[in-house]
């Protein structure tokens, strides 16, 4: 592993893997939380369609599906905002009509040759040094709006209503809240790909709320398993020469379940002293 | 006399067309305790929910300390039912009382003051020792101890509590009215509650909610304000309601 630092992809890897961390936990956790584990599935197959217009209009990655998941992002949060229990299906529309979007596009770009693949599954391996900078910006942003806005946040994922009350601007703060949602999303879409950016934005809270007292302390461990994970997948994926992005989903996934059988066990234990 | 701190008149109000409350008007005076007693479905939450500014009325008018509700939010308390809270979340104790100061300045954060008033309302709902603990690690009655010690960080001269004992024994639920009774010397209260027995040694006032208002000042619950109350004297009897908390039986019209 160590010789492995002297390549720059390697250290841009880890790199893109310590940021994509840090928003696993961060947003993640919201994202846990707030049970918005499918809208954020939706928004990540969506950006599918930005990748596709990034590639046929020639502009850069980056802009192209940030662009698009926001605004996929916006039309979901109107719609959950205006009817909770009919959401989900209008979700899993525009989650097919964006990556519908992005296939027919890329038929019709003239001289397509990327590797698709490198989009669906990741290419942590393969983030070029400008990603890398726009993930390093997009991650800063992120992270400090979610801690400018830690105490409404906190609000009105736990009981929006009081919120409201005490005169927080609920839907404003949510739009916003769902707009770094899609920003992570595309940032994280580097690393794992976009079938795989839910298990990676929300294994660790997952794991982590468990054993938070406070969302702080979620955001703080969830944190640190993810980057964990990702550097665990990383190193797997380089030895036995694997997919990164499946490796790392694996890894986290292994976590996944050795926190469930220990709690199983600990519960077990607790039951038989009498 | 002052004026009452709330004042409705001719209040209704429709979910879809259904009509939940229809020309409603009572006032209540200030320091009262008032119950809010009813059938489940009969408007007690939604008449909660618009007194506090959080539904808007159909029709009518709604004043709380003189102005609109949403002029005085900032100045009351509210305790909603537990049920419609996240129970898994994971949230410190301090951290949902601190919801109680909100908005907070998104620059500087919580400030000493914050904090300060927070401790206070804790300790004032004898829950001070737990503030580090996870929400969900409470019993039923702590919880609503937490809750009530929220609305209390407001600062609030009315305080409005939906079915605060829903999660609580007949201990704690005399306890729980006790404390109220306490934050009564100061503050008016009104509660949304089913437990017309224990509630009838407290309270002040009472009105019976079932898509109009009957506002009755004094605190004994008549069998006829279970009736006009509940449209069905027969089930409340069936359901077990002790016959001790009226006077006497032949008394009572």
């Amino acid at each position: 592993m160590i010789e492995a630092l002297h390549f720059e992809f390697m250290r841009n890897a880890i790199i893109a893997g310590c940021f994509a961390s840090l928003i696993c936990g961060v947003i993640g956790t919201f994202v846990v939380v707030n049970r918005l584990v499918f809208l954020t599935g939706g928004i990540a197959h969506a950006s599918y369609g930005g990748i596709g217009i990034a590639f046929f209009f020639g502009i850069p990655y980056m802009l192209g599906t940030l662009s698009f998941s926001l605004l996929a992002a916006m039309l979901m949060t109107a719609v959950v905002l205006k009817s909770k229990y009919r959401a989900d299906t209008f979700i899993g529309i525009i989650w097919a009509v964006g990556m519908a979007t992005g296939i027919v596009l890329l038929d019709k770009t003239p001289g397509y040759n990327v590797n698709l693949m490198s989009y669906l599954f990741g290419s942590i391996l393969a983030v070029p040094n400008e990603d890398i900078w726009w993930m390093i910006g997009l991650s800063v942003i992120t992270v400090f709006s979610a801690c400018f806005l830690y105490r409404d946040l906190l609000a009105i994922s736990y009981d929006d209503e009081f919120a409201r009350l005490r005169g927080v601007s609920v839907n404003l703060i949510y739009f916003l809240f769902i707009g770094l949602i899609s920003v992570s999303i595309v940032i994280i879409i580097r690393v794992v790909g976009l079938i795989l950016v839910i298990a990676l934005l929300t294994i660790p809270p997952y794991i982590a709320e468990k054993y938070a007292r406070s969302l702080a302390i979620m955001m703080a461990l969830s944190t640190m398993l993810a980057i964990l994970f990702n550097l665990t997948g990383l190193w797997l994926a380089y030895t036995f020469n694997l997919t990164s992005g499946a490796t790392i989903i694996l890894v986290a996934a292994a976590g996944f379940f050795l926190s469930m059988g220990m709690d199983a066990f600990l519960k077990k234990k607790q039951t038989d002293i009498p | 006399m002052n004026e009452p701190v709330i004042q409705v008149a001719g209040l209704s109000f429709s979910y879809n067309g259904s009509p939940v409350l229809s020309d409603v008007s009572f006032d209540v005076n200030e320091k009262e305790f008032v119950a809010l007693i009813g059938p489940n479905g009969g408007g007690k939450t939604t008449l909660i929910k618009l007194l506090i500014g959080l539904l808007k009325p159909r029709q009518g008018r709604i004043r709380v300390m003189g102005r609109s509700p949403d002029q005085v939010a900032g100045q009351i308390g509210y305790v909603p039912q537990d049920l419609n809270i996240n129970r898994s979340f994971p949230i410190s104790v301090m951290d949902v009382v601190l919801m109680g100061r909100l908005p907070f300045n998104r620059w500087t954060g919580l400030s000493k003051k914050d904090t300060a008033s927070a401790l206070a309302a804790l300790e004032c709902m004898n829950m001070d020792h737990l503030r580090q603990r996870r929400i969900d690690d409470l019993s039923g009655g702590q919880r609503e101890r937490v809750f009530i010690a929220r609305a209390l960080a407001t600062d609030p001269q009315i305080l409005f509590l939906d079915e605060p004992t829903s999660n609580i024994d007949s201990h704690g639920r005399s306890e729980l009215y006790g404390t109220l009774k306490e934050l009564n010397k100061t503050k008016t209260i009104v509660v949304v509650s089913h437990d017309t027995m224990v509630l009838s040694s407290y309270v002040t006032a009472v009105a019976c909610v079932n898509k109009d208002v009957h506002y009755h000042n004094g605190a004994e619950i008549t069998e006829e304000m279970l009736e006009t109350g509940y449209h069905c004297p027969v089930e409340i009897i069936a359901h077990g309601l002790p016959h001790r908390i009226l006077k006497t039986h032949g008394n009572a019209s």
